[in-house]
């Protein structure tokens, strides 16, 4: 039994971890994005 | 929310569910296999989970090729960004399907690891595609980069067929589940079994819709930049 449930959590395990680490990998570019687009729309716009 | 960003949480839900009822079933509704010691009879039904990983694992390398084929036809990056993303869920699991295929190979052949010709050509196909990243990340010019890695992705899927059929082509002690006159699982065990596959199937998409997301993002994000000059 306990070979059956290693290896159900080692598939569990790699799926979770992939989800996660694309999940985190996305926030910070949605950030990154965020943060340059309000850089360019300060660039665009004429100084006050 | 975006209407794309709510219809992928709903499929990703739909996929986890999937899974879920995957696992309960095999646990559970899938019945014993018969003539096997206790220990062996419970690994047994690692094959629920490993063989439909395997099976993840080819297809997205076959995707990979798929997205490589049709970027040298093209030319267009999103074919580009296809194989990568499908190369990398590959990857993941393969990692599963070795480790799996690992710790039920203990009590079934008293060893964590043999050097069979199925396990020696997976491991092929796993540092193939580890190297596909690492020719990737040697090359710094994108349409270069994407040039190499698209002749490479095709090349390097030849390795799929061939661990495929290692175990009908050589002497192995590997299971050969699908043959040309029958199939190694009783009735009671192939719905189990065939829900398990289109579980894992459907997961492989939401995790390819996800990287692709991701991607997409990747671009964003450089298009920023070049239009920032940094």
């Amino acid at each position: 039994m306990g070979y059956m449930v290693a290896a159900y959590l080692i598939i569990w395990f790699a799926t979770f971890a992939f989800l996660f680490s694309i999940m985190r990998r996305q926030r910070g570019l949605e950030r990154e994005i965020a943060l340059l687009s309000e850089v360019a729309r300060e660039k665009d716009s004429p100084a006050t | 929310m975006a209407r794309n960003d709510r219809g992928l949480t709903a499929l990703t839900a739909v996929a986890a569910a999937g899974i879920l009822l995957a696992a309960a079933f095999a646990l559970i509704l899938a019945p014993r296999a018969a003539g096997l010691t206790p220990n062996e009879t419970f690994a047994q039904r690692i094959i629920y989970f490993h063989v439909p990983s395997a099976w993840l694992s080819m297809l997205a390398f076959g995707v990979t090729m798929v997205g490589s084929i049709g970027y040298l036809a093209s030319g267009q990056r999103r074919w580009d960004g296809l194989a990568l993303c499908s190369a990398e869920i590959g990857i993941a699991f393969t990692l599963a399907a070795m480790a799996s295929g690992s710790v039920w190979a203990k009590p079934a052949w008293n060893a964590w690891w043999t050097w069979d010709p199925r396990l020696t050509t997976y491991t092929v196909v796993l540092l193939l595609y580890i190297s596909y990243f690492m020719l990737r990340d040697a090359m710094d010019d994108p349409a270069r980069r994407a040039r190499f890695a698209a002749v490479y992705g095709i090349f390097a899927f030849l390795s799929v067929p061939i661990t495929f059929f290692s175990i009908r082509w050589w002497r192995t002690i590997h299971p050969v589940l699908f043959d040309a006159k029958n199939f190694g699982l009783s009735h009671g065990m192939r719905p189990v079994f065939f829900f398990s596959l289109a579980a894992f199937t459907l997961l492989y998409v939401i995790l390819l819709l996800h990287r692709l997301r991701l991607e997409r993002s990747k671009e964003a994000v450089e298009g920023l930049r070049e239009q920032l000059g940094y």
